[in-house]
């Protein structure tokens, strides 16, 4: 009987084929992606069949946030209803989401200074600055210095705590109050002025079609009401969202549009 | 693929030096690449959300003079309440989707509750084999003409006789059209609804093309007829309110309103 000789064969496999792909692939992913913005706690927004998309510039988001679902909490309302804010700005570059957010906080300090007098809010620079990187923000004017002198890291864990009654913006039923604004109204009232001084400049020494042509957060606001978008959760319950309505109107801000996701006419709703 | 080949033309000539074949291994850079495409899969959103949008009228008082009145065979107010299990938002068993409740009226209140349709109960169910079932029916019922008339522009669009900008405009139009009877639909969300309840109701307004909504809170009449409602059908929809509005949010009812609830 002959030795059967077994032919040494390479292992070696061709990686080629597999890196092209991959880099496809890779290509792909970076084109299309647009990165998932830091957000302070997770909502799950109810699903209509609108399918208008939520506008990628000149934003305003306001988000409420749903009440504990981990079930670690004995009370689960405690981290309900808190507002956050976030700013997005022009595609333009010389309006850029850290622009209107430095222009937004000018003046929201500069309207709770003049209702404040007693306990005037003064940021540094160095404050400044942190804000303008930060998307979302959502805590009272009163710790405000303190919560931007914090250090990334410590910012994001001071407002991802939900049971802490330091975040959130502050919002009531805005009765009685004898004209002066809660914390919400006065971020509002910043986004009302800002939005109006930028539109202001732009339509300057246009004619009157070019002005109809603008397209600006004003515009957005007042023609469109795409400039704010209210998120909030499918389980929060109506009076808590209705709040924010009524705080919204009182700011004359009566058209804005409510974030959901995407369903068919044909599902059944619930 | 990897390797470069060096042939040697077929000629063999003594001495010549052996020729080795130029292999690259390109595992690290497949390796790589993966980590890189999870990466960009973990961060990226692909899904946009959408956006529905509203349009509320001012809150300071009106004098009554200045309110809009509207035609008592025109309007349709639509109870909102969402079924409570503990302090979660009771679950079908079936779908496991939240259970919203409508009590709805048509006209003015009938407090004298002279026949059953004082207050009827319906569910937003959607479609059923392409057919609107529930509120959706009701609705769709009450804006009959309008449907008629955006079911045809629909099908002009779907067949391209008509671009989606002009189907957007004359479906506008169409929804906002005087001459047709269009019904008008007050949504009352009662204290227990759920945000997507009243979401659901908005887009009930959107898919029956209803142009002429609002969104009020309920008031003692409706109230009362959800009291009657409940000692006929012996039914509990008057809960206390499942979840205090946390401290920061201190909010009390509007004067001379009062919620199905308190």
């Amino acid at each position: 009987m002959g030795k059967v000789k077994i032919k040494k064969k390479s292992t070696l496999i061709d990686m080629t084929a597999m890196s092209d792909v991959t880099v496809l692939l890779l290509t792909f992913f970076m084109l299309t992606s647009t990165f998932l913005q830091k957000e302070p706690t997770i909502v799950y927004t109810p699903s209509s069949v609108s399918e208008e998309k939520v506008p990628m510039n000149n934003l305003v988001t306001v988000l409420v946030s749903s009440a504990d679902k981990s079930g670690k909490l004995d009370d689960p309302s405690v981290a309900e209803g808190k507002l956050f804010i976030s700013f997005t700005g022009d595609a333009d570059s010389t309006l850029s989401s850290e622009k209107i957010r430095g222009m937004m906080l000018e003046e929201a300090l500069a309207i709770y200074n003049e209702q404040h007098k007693n306990n005037k809010i003064a940021l540094t620079p160095q404050m400044k600055s942190e804000f303008q990187a930060t998307n979302m923000i959502g805590v009272p004017f009163s710790v405000l210095p303190q919560v931007m002198a914090m250090s990334v890291t410590e910012r994001d864990k001071f407002m991802g705590d939900m049971t802490n009654p330091q975040v959130g913006i502050p919002i009531d039923d805005n009765r009685n109050r004898d004209g002066r604004l809660n914390d919400f109204q006065v971020w509002l009232k910043a986004i009302y002025n800002v939005a109006q001084r930028i539109n202001n400049e732009q339509a300057e020494g246009l004619a009157a079609e070019e002005r109809s042509q603008l397209s600006n957060l004003y515009t957005a606001l007042m023609r469109k009401g795409q400039g704010i978008a209210i998120k909030a959760d499918k389980d929060t319950p109506f009076t808590t969202v209705q709040l924010v309505f009524d705080n919204l109107q009182t700011m004359k801000l009566n058209k804005f549009s409510l974030m959901t996701a995407l369903k068919s006419e044909d599902e059944p709703t619930n | 693929m990897a390797q470069i080949e060096q042939s040697d033309g077929g000629k063999k000539k003594k001495g010549a030096q052996k020729k080795i074949a130029i292999h690259v291994d390109f595992t690290p850079m497949v390796d790589m690449n993966m980590l890189l495409i999870t990466f960009f899969m973990l961060c990226t959103t692909m899904i946009k959300s959408q956006t529905l949008q509203i349009v509320l009228p001012t809150n300071e008082d009106v004098k009554k003079e200045q309110q809009s009145q509207t035609k008592q065979s025109e309007a349709i107010t639509l109870i909102l309440d969402t079924e409570y299990n503990g302090d979660k938002p009771a679950t079908d068993a079936e779908t496991g989707k939240t259970i919203h409740n409508i009590y709805y009226y048509e006209g003015i209140a009938d407090t004298t509750f002279a026949t059953s349709k004082y207050l009827q109960k319906e569910q937003f169910i959607g479609n059923m084999n392409h057919e609107p079932q529930g509120i959706r029916k009701i609705l769709r019922g009450k804006n009959k003409e309008v449907m008629e008339q955006y079911v045809k522009l629909k099908d002009q669009w779907k067949n391209k006789e008509i671009t989606k900008e002009e189907f957007d405009k004359l479906a506008k139009q169409n929804a906002s059209d005087s001459l047709k009877t269009r019904p008008v639909v007050v949504i009352k969300p009662g204290p227990n609804t759920t945000y997507e309840g009243l979401i659901n109701a908005i887009d009930e307004m959107n898919i029956n093309q209803i142009s002429r909504y609002s969104i009020e809170l309920p008031t003692h009449t409706d109230t009362l007829l959800l009291r009657h409602y409940e000692q006929a059908n012996n039914a509990t929809i008057i809960r206390p309110t499942v979840r205090a509005r946390a401290a920061h949010m201190t909010a009390a009812p509007a004067e001379g309103e009062s919620t199905p609830n308190s």
